[in-house]
């Protein structure tokens, strides 16, 4: 098992894409922490002012907002391996299909912890610099540090969301587009209508608001009740990946 | 199927009497090029690091293997830019990293120039014949087959057709043991040799006799002061033993059912 998380590794970084996809996530999370830096205090933007808690905990679980590219990144980890049909050698090399989705959960859990650390990093250096320029930069204090490590799980749950769609889409840009067109057009979209409002803290948006800072927000789960949520959103799209992963046949 | 990354409606394979996807290290034991997959922006020296890797061999097999099969300079490269014969060696070298004793190729000389299919079968044959290992091919290309196998296996619309050595193959061809003779003087030779009853039949210039070695015919033909042209026996070439084989079947008409798999072992 070992090996073949290690043979996961190397094929994360014997190509590009962890270094554009964290590298992409470090200037959103920049940009998002000045923007909300930048209007907080403002009346119109409903932002609380800097030095709040309200403010700070935003700020703090401002890097969930990458949560896409942390789900590209596993969905490319599964998907690469069906687009450039090297799930013929890689099942070859270890016919129990299982292991090799194993491998890549526990792989990109690990690799989404490291790049998470980086983006959190990022995140708390652009927030601590810009809000202190504005007068109070937020102390790394346990509520503070609680609200990172939380927005940081998020971020790794995403990538093994990731993983496991991967695994039951096959399609990289199928899945890309479908994980895109969920998180920005279909959640948004039950979560604001009334009616259906009251499924949203049931889903993996509601869930990962819960478990992170709520803003405006609509009736939600308790934070622990959100990372268990995400989580088992993230175990059972694994699952059903590993399941049709190792029944499927290989062409 | 052979592999295990099909499920067959029915039967087994087994390697040494092991299911493919049981086999403790399949790296090991069988090594396989079913198409030549990999990751374009990798190198080909990292592509089989990977499976260095994923089956517990130690980093340098990926090193020792491309020189195999001289890739050696390319080995840093993006595997995305390779030459078509560059991408067929790859995927050999990817078979070749457990050092495995059954080798399982299919269409290894697909998009191969002619330089690289001389060297696929010398490298083929030094694999099977010098390191004593079996080297397993699919082919469609029968008269490559031809000169670099030792035991063919014709399959045809999922069943067995014939199954043996070339020379099993063309002893029970059509019109095996006979010899090719032409001379302008058909008619004479045809009567000299028919004067102790040996079996000749006429097509124009040509006589197919039976029961007589070429030697034979020669000296008898010399005796009989005739010109010779041509004398040869006639042996059939597979593509030949292939139709015979398959004629007059009617599932081979049918495109996609007709997938002949000669098949070499050592």
């Amino acid at each position: 098992m070992t090996h073949l998380i290690r043979a996961e590794w190397t094929k994360l970084f014997t190509t590009r894409v962890w270094l554009g996809l964290l590298l992409g996530a470090c200037v959103m999370v920049i940009g998002f922490a000045v923007l909300l830096t930048a209007f907080a205090g403002n009346p119109e933007s409903g932002i609380p002012a800097v030095g709040t808690p309200v403010y700070e905990e935003l700020a703090m679980a401002n890097a969930v907002n990458v949560n896409v590219l942390f789900l590209i990144l596993g969905i490319i980890g599964m998907t690469q391996e069906y687009r450039h049909r090297t799930a013929t050698p890689t099942f070859l090399t270890a016919p129990r299909r299982g292991r090799v989705v194993i491998a890549k959960l526990v792989a990109y859990a690990l690799a989404a912890t490291l790049f998470a650390l980086v983006v959190l990093a990022v995140n708390y250096a652009a927030v601590a610099v810009h809000a202190g320029v504005r007068g109070a930069a937020p102390a790394l204090d346990a509520d503070n540090l609680g609200t990172l490590g939380s927005s940081g799980l998020a971020l790794v749950i995403y990538a093994v969301i990731g993983v496991g769609l991967g695994a039951l889409l096959r399609n990289q840009v199928g899945a890309i587009v479908g994980g895109l067109v969920y998180l920005f057009v279909i959640e948004p979209i039950i979560r604001s209508i009334p009616a259906t409002s009251g499924a949203y803290k049931w889903m993996p948006g509601g869930a990962l608001e819960a478990l992170t800072a709520t803003f405006q927000g609509p009736d939600l789960l308790d934070a622990w009740q959100g990372g268990v949520l995400l989580l088992g959103y993230g175990l059972v799209a694994a699952v059903l990946g590993t399941f049709l992963a190792v029944r499927r046949d290989i062409v | 199927m052979v592999l295990g990354l099909m499920k067959p409606d029915a039967g087994t394979a087994t390697f040494n009497g092991t299911p493919y996807a049981s086999l403790p290290q399949p790296l090991r034991t069988v090594g396989a090029v079913l198409e030549t997959a990999f990751h374009p922006a990798r190198s080909g020296r990292n592509h089989l690091r990977v499976y260095c890797r994923a089956a517990g061999l130690p980093l340098q097999r990926a090193d020792e293997v491309l020189v195999q099969v001289g890739l050696a300079d390319a080995g840093r490269r993006r595997a995305g830019g390779y030459s078509l014969g560059m991408r067929q060696r790859l995927g050999l070298a990817t078979a070749l990293l457990g050092d495995p004793s059954v080798l399982v190729l299919d269409e290894p000389a697909n998009g191969l120039d002619p330089e690289g299919i001389q060297w696929l079968r010398g490298f083929l044959r030094h694999l099977a014949h010098d390191q004593g290992r079996t080297v397993l091919v699919s082919s469609h290309l029968l008269s490559e087959v031809e000169q670099t196998v030792d035991r063919v296996v014709i399959v045809g619309a999922g069943h067995l057709v014939r199954e043996g050595s070339m020379a099993q193959l063309r002893a029970g061809a059509d019109g095996a043991g006979t010899v090719l003779v032409r001379s302008p003087q058909a008619d004479r030779l045809a009567e000299a040799l028919r004067a102790d009853g040996t079996g000749v039949t006429r097509d124009g210039d040509a006589l197919t006799v039976t029961g007589r070695t070429t030697a034979e015919i020669g000296s008898r033909a010399f005796a009989a002061g005739v010109e010779v042209h041509e004398l040869r026996s006639r042996t059939s070439g597979l593509e030949e033993i292939y139709f015979q084989l398959t004629a007059g079947r009617e599932q081979f008409s049918a495109p996609s059912a007709d997938v002949p798999s000669p098949e070499a072992t050592r």
